[in-house]
This record gives structure tokens, C-alpha cells and sequence, in this order.
């Protein structure tokens, strides 16, 4: 259990009119390990939960009165952080179900293979998971995947070639609700 | 890490840089500027600055807010401040512009026009240096590609810093011994380091992504990549710095620019050669039109390499110093710019337009926004007309100078009407054209996504 938090208050942007969302992925990105986030925000920032609970972070949010709500965003397993692949995790998949499809997109032209994931998980139900073995980090794919509520879960294989991401459809939603 | 978006307002400075370097083929054309003036001359200045400010830099600006975010799997710092920074980027060209036409009299405002100028685009690119400079900062790796970008950035920054000393010179604001000093021998520093650090180390590293990423061809860390930057960057360094050094104690210039010249030449060899591999270990066989003008571009650049080289054993490198700056500018960084525009171009807009819906309803693919074959033609003749552009310079025909320039006007105004049916969608079949929840992309800028 995470007890040391970094303290963030967007209330000044926010009530500047300003976007916060910079500000908070800074934050996160620069988190001593172990530390969570407690944020004070002027409303109950639910697009965060999911932003954040794809990069590993539960959350706790309550009212402070006033309109105002305080945040705590813990990092799911303060040890998985320390592994060796750097960067590319964003959720701990040790405990999604085997995936029920299977694709393989390395041939494939770009941006076939951000196509035929999002064609494949739009027909899938909540909860399942995608694996997918692409030849690069598929950096248009993820904000798309956020976007559409789902988790996912990817990295460099050890040959350093072969991409391998997981996605569970409406994974992104739950920690959201 | 939450990947890459849409960057908003690159399209506006791609669209800005196109005007700009129609204008500067219309002036050539015209015969406006050198080879009708002196390469000094106030004329020649506007051209130049024309073709470098507003054509070269604001598109590598504009391309850069958008593929920096992709080599670092990092969103841009911020979305917002690439607007203030054309603005400001515009404005102090048009007040450079005007500085030059009071150097050569034409104009006689009541203000420092030239000293304005620099401290308007000292600015503008301070405000893009910062948001890029934040952005990797943010970054928890920076790839080899991206060091490269550094490099050029920081390129930029010592060319603007040149710049800035000659307008505070030129323009009577100042008159600080070095300054002057400075302004009497410094001018090849600011070339090699807007021409050959900014535009040409930059174009590098993203030219080994974009590559690798159109072509299917695997980015390995190799040496000579590694060996590319670090022979540029200690070239560079030798040039801009020791080349400072050696003018502010009075020293001689040629010694260091020959032994930067060496070392470059020698970093170019690499990436020549990690080139070639990327062609040549693609998975994909039948490339794309960019890749295949890239080709081109990358024809340009060894030619005006060979050229320099020439030159300079035959002991005339200050005759065809012309038509090598020519190359370089027009066959290799303004060849290789609207070869990878027009791919980014169409792949930006089928992000923006098809995104969103991609596996709710049938899309097109990102090829059935263009028509190859049409625009093909153009960029042939773009670079037929470049490169008999660059020979009569070399002959020493400015008349048949102008008609090439004629032509490399037609043929970028064949190029944008592609980008810009592109833009409209005017290639997709009616059917696939706006699925529903699709929303038709505006010309000049991005639509932001809802999330």
C-alpha cells in the first residue's frame, strides 16, 4: 500500500480556465517510485481514472467540500516498476484472462495494423482480451484505445523486433466507474 | 506513456511554408535576387530568407511538432504555443523582409526593421525550441533518431543567435566590437549552421524513421547510425564553435571550415550507407510515392556533394558555391520535404477523419486518399527542373535559370493541388468518403479530438 504522495492542485489552471491534463501527466511521469498522486481538483476528474488506471493506477476519489474533490492515485504494484522493460507497460496483465484473439501484424503495411486491432476489439465483449505481435510500439493505436475504454498492456519481446501488445476490451471503462 | 496525437496546427505551418516557397520560386522566376543581383545583395537576402524562414524551417517546424511526440512516444509539451510561435515566426520574416528592402533603400519606414526582424524570429523560435525542448525533457528515452533532432535544434538556436548579432548590426542598433567582427566574417558560420545543422541534421533523423516506418524496414540500433550523429555533431561543433573562436581572435577561417568539412562528409558517408540498408532490407517491395521521390532528394544531396568536393579540388569552390547552396535546398531538403509531405499529409488527415471510427464502419484505406500516378508527374518534372536549375548555374546561364525556376513553380503548384484534394478528400470513393461520426477535416488545421 502506497502512504507518500506527490501533492498536485490544478484548482488555480482550472479556475484560470486552463487544461490541466499536461500538468498531471508530468506529474505522473516524474513520481518518485512507490509514490502516488493526490490530486485537488474543482470537479471529479472521471476521464483521468481511466487515463491513469491504464497506466496502472487505482484511485480514490472524495468531496472536500466547497465543489472541490481530493484524488489519490496509487500505483497498482509498486514493484512491477522496477522490471526491466522500461516504458512500455501501462497495466499489470497478470491477472487478465487468456486472450481469445490472436493477430499477427508484423507484415503488415502501416496503418493496417492499428486497423485491424480496432476493427477486432470492436467486436469483442467487455472483458476479453486481444493479443496482437506488431514490428514497432503502435503510438497512434493507444490514444485510440483509451479513448474506446480499453486496457492494454504492451512491450519489446526480448529479440527487440517484435511488439507484443494485450488488450481487454472496456478494461479502461471499469477502473473509470 | 499515452502515445502521440494530432498535432493541431502543424497543417497551418505546412500551408504557410508552401506559400512561402512559391513565393520564392515566383522571385526566381522573375529573376528577383541572385544570379540578376549579387549573392550579398538586399534581393538575394529576401530569397534566401524566404526559401529558409518561411519555406524550410516552418515546415520542419510544423513536421516536428508532430513526429517528435511520435520518436518519443511522448505527447507534445504543448498543442497551444505553436500558434504564438508562427505568428511570431511570420511576422519577424515580413519585418526581415522589409530590414532588407531599407538596407537596399527601396523602403525608408521609421522603424528598425532589421533588428526587429531578429528579435521577432529570435522569439518565435525560442517558443518552438522550448515546447520541443519540454517535450523531450518529459521523455524517459531519447532515441538515436531524436538525437539527431537535438543536434538540430540546437543548430538553430546558434543560427538564429548569428542572425540576431547581424540585424542589431546591420540595422545600426548596435555596435559591439565582436558584434562587428562577427558580422564581417561570420556569414559562412550561419549558413553551415541553418543549412547544414538545422535543416539537414533534422531532416537525418526523421528521414530514418519515416523511412524505416513507410517502408517496413527494422530500425536496429546500428553503429554507423551511432557514428552519422557523432561525426555531425563534432562537425558542427567544429564549424559553429571553432569557427566562432578562430573569428573572434582573429584567426583564419578556412582551416576549421575544411576540417569540418572532412569530418561531415565523413558522417554523411554513414547515413548515405544506413540509407541504402534501409531501402534494401524493406519487408515492403512496392514502395510508396514518397519513398520513391525520397530516392531523388537523396540523388540531390550526393550530387551536391560530389559537386562540392569538385569544386573544391579544382580550386573554384566560390564559383559554384551557387548552384551547391541551390542543391542543397531545392533537390535535397526541398525534394525530401514535399516527398514525405505529401504521405504525411494524407496520413494525417485519414488519422484525423477515419480515426475515431476505424472497425465501427468501413473506411478507406490511407492510399485511396491520393492518386499516385497523377502526382507523380509533378514531382518528376519538380526535380528535372531542379536539377537543370542547378546546371545552368553551374554553366552560367541565368535566362535558362529562370525558366527552370518557371518550371519548378508549375510543378509544386501540380503538388499542392494534390495536397489539397487530399485535404478534401476529393480522391475518396463517395460511398467511403464520411461514415457516419466521421467529420469532413478543415484545410488548414486539425480538428482536436473529443476524449
Amino acid at each position: 500500500m502506497t502512504d507518500s504522495f506527490v501533492d498536485l492542485d490544478v484548482r488555480p489552471i482550472l479556475r484560470a480556465g486552463g487544461e490541466p491534463f499536461q500538468a498531471i501527466m508530468q506529474a505522473i511521469a516524474t513520481l518518485p517510485p512507490g509514490h502516488g498522486l493526490r490530486l485537488l481538483a474543482t470537479f471529479k476528474p472521471v476521464p483521468l481514472f481511466s487515463v491513469l488506471g491504464s497506466k496502472g493506477f487505482s484511485h480514490e476519489a472524495k468531496e472536500i467540500g466547497g465543489g472541490d474533490w481530493e484524488v489519490l492515485f496509487r500505483p497498482a504494484s509498486a514493484t512491477t516498476e522496477s522490471g526491466s522493460t522500461p516504458a512500455a507497460s501501462a497495466t499489470d496483465a497478470s491477472n487478465w484472462p487468456e486472450p481469445v484473439q490472436h493477430l499477427d501484424n508484423r507484415e503488415l503495411d502501416p496503418p493496417e495494423p492499428m486497423v485491424r486491432i480496432l476493427a477486432t476489439t470492436e467486436a469483442m465483449k467487455d472483458g476479453d482480451v486481444l493479443a496482437a505481435l506488431l514490428c514497432r510500439e503502435p503510438i497512434f493505436l493507444l490514444p485510440e484505445l483509451a479513448k474506446r475504454g480499453h486496457a492494454w498492456h504492451g512491450g519489446f519481446e526480448p529479440d527487440g523486433k517484435t511488439y507484443k501488445i494485450l488488450v481487454r476490451v472496456g478494461a479502461g471503462k471499469k477502473a473509470a466507474a | 506513456m499515452i502515445g502521440a496525437s494530432l498535432s493541431r496546427w502543424t497543417l497551418s505551418y505546412f500551408a504557410v511554408a508552401l506559400l512561402a516557397l512559391m513565393a520564392a520560386e515566383v522571385m526566381m522566376a522573375a529573376g528577383y535576387g541572385y544570379p540578376h543581383t549579387g549573392l550579398r545583395a538586399p534581393e538575394t537576402l529576401i530569397l534566401v530568407h524566404v526559401v529558409t524562414i518561411g519555406w524550410l524551417s516552418l515546415l520542419m517546424c510544423g513536421a516536428l511538432f508532430q513526429f517528435l511526440p511520435v520518436l518519443l512516444a511522448r505527447p507534445l509539451y504543448s498543442d497551444r504555443l505553436a500558434l504564438p510561435a508562427l505568428i511570431l515566426l511570420v511576422a519577424g520574416l515580413a519585418a526581415l523582409i522589409l530590414g532588407f528592402l531599407q538596407l537596399a533603400g527601396r523602403v525608408d519606414p521609421d522603424l528598425p526593421c532589421l533588428a526587429l526582424g531578429g528579435l521577432l524570429l529570435g522569439a518565435g523560435f525560442a517558443l518552438v525550441l522550448w515546447n520541443l525542448a519540454r517535450t523531450v525533457a518529459a521523455a524517459q528515452t531519447v532515441p538515436l533518431q531524436a538525437q539527431f533532432v537535438i543536434a538540430g535544434l540546437l543548430s538553430v538556436a546558434a543560427t538564429a543567435a548569428f542572425g540576431i548579432v547581424f540585424t542589431l548590426m546591420l540595422g545600426g542598433v548596435s555596435s559591439y566590437e565582436p558584434f562587428a567582427v562577427l558580422t564581417g566574417a561570420g556569414l559562412p558560420l550561419h549558413i553551415i549552421a541553418g543549412l547544414g545543422g538545422w535543416l539537414t541534421f533534422t531532416a537525418m533523423g526523421v528521414s530514418y524513421r519515416l523511412l524505416a516506418m513507410f517502408m517496413l524496414a527494422p530500425e536496429t540500433d546500428r553503429w554507423s547510425t551511432r557514428a552519422a550523429l557523432w561525426l555531425g555533431v563534432a562537425a558542427l561543433s567544429i564549424a559553429v564553435v571553432g569557427g566562432t573562436l578562430a573569428i573572434l581572435t582573429g584567426g583564419g577561417l578556412t582551416a576549421v571550415l575544411l576540417a569540418a568539412g572532412g569530418v561531415g562528409l565523413t558522417a554523411l558517408a554513414f547515413y548515405g550507407g544506413d540509407i541504402l540498408h534501409l531501402y534494401r532490407a524493406r519487408k515492403r517491395r512496392n514502395i510508396e510515392l514518397n519513398s520513391r521521390m525520397a530516392v531523388l532528394a537523396f540523388a540531390s544531396l550526393a550530387a551536391c556533394i560530389v559537386l562540392c568536393v569538385a569544386a573544391l579540388a579544382l580550386g573554384q569552390l566560390t564559383e559554384h558555391v551557387d548552384a551547391i547552396v541551390f542543391l542543397a535546398a531545392f533537390g535535397w531538403l526541398t525534394g525530401l520535404g514535399l516527398a514525405q509531405l505529401y504521405k504525411i499529409v494524407a496520413f494525417l488527415t485519414w488519422l484525423e477523419c477515419y480515426g475515431p471510427v476505424l472497425g465501427k464502419a468501413p473506411t478507406p484505406r490511407v492510399q485511396d486518399l491520393v492518386v499516385e500516378a497523377r502526382a507523380g508527374k509533378w514531382f518528376v518534372l519538380y526535380f528535372i527542373a531542379v536539377w537543370a536549375g542547378a546546371a545552368t548555374l553551374v554553366a552560367g546561364y541565368p535566362l535558362i535559370f529562370r525558366l527552370s525556376a518557371a518550371m519548378m513553380l508549375v510543378a509544386t503548384v501540380g503538388i499542392l493541388a494534390q495536397l489539397v484534394r487530399t485535404r478534401r478528400l476529393a480522391d475518396v470513393k463517395a460511398a467511403l468518403r464520411l461514415p457516419q461520426g466521421a467529420q469532413q477535416p478543415r484545410l488548414l488545421y486539425a480538428l482536436s479530438r473529443q476524449t
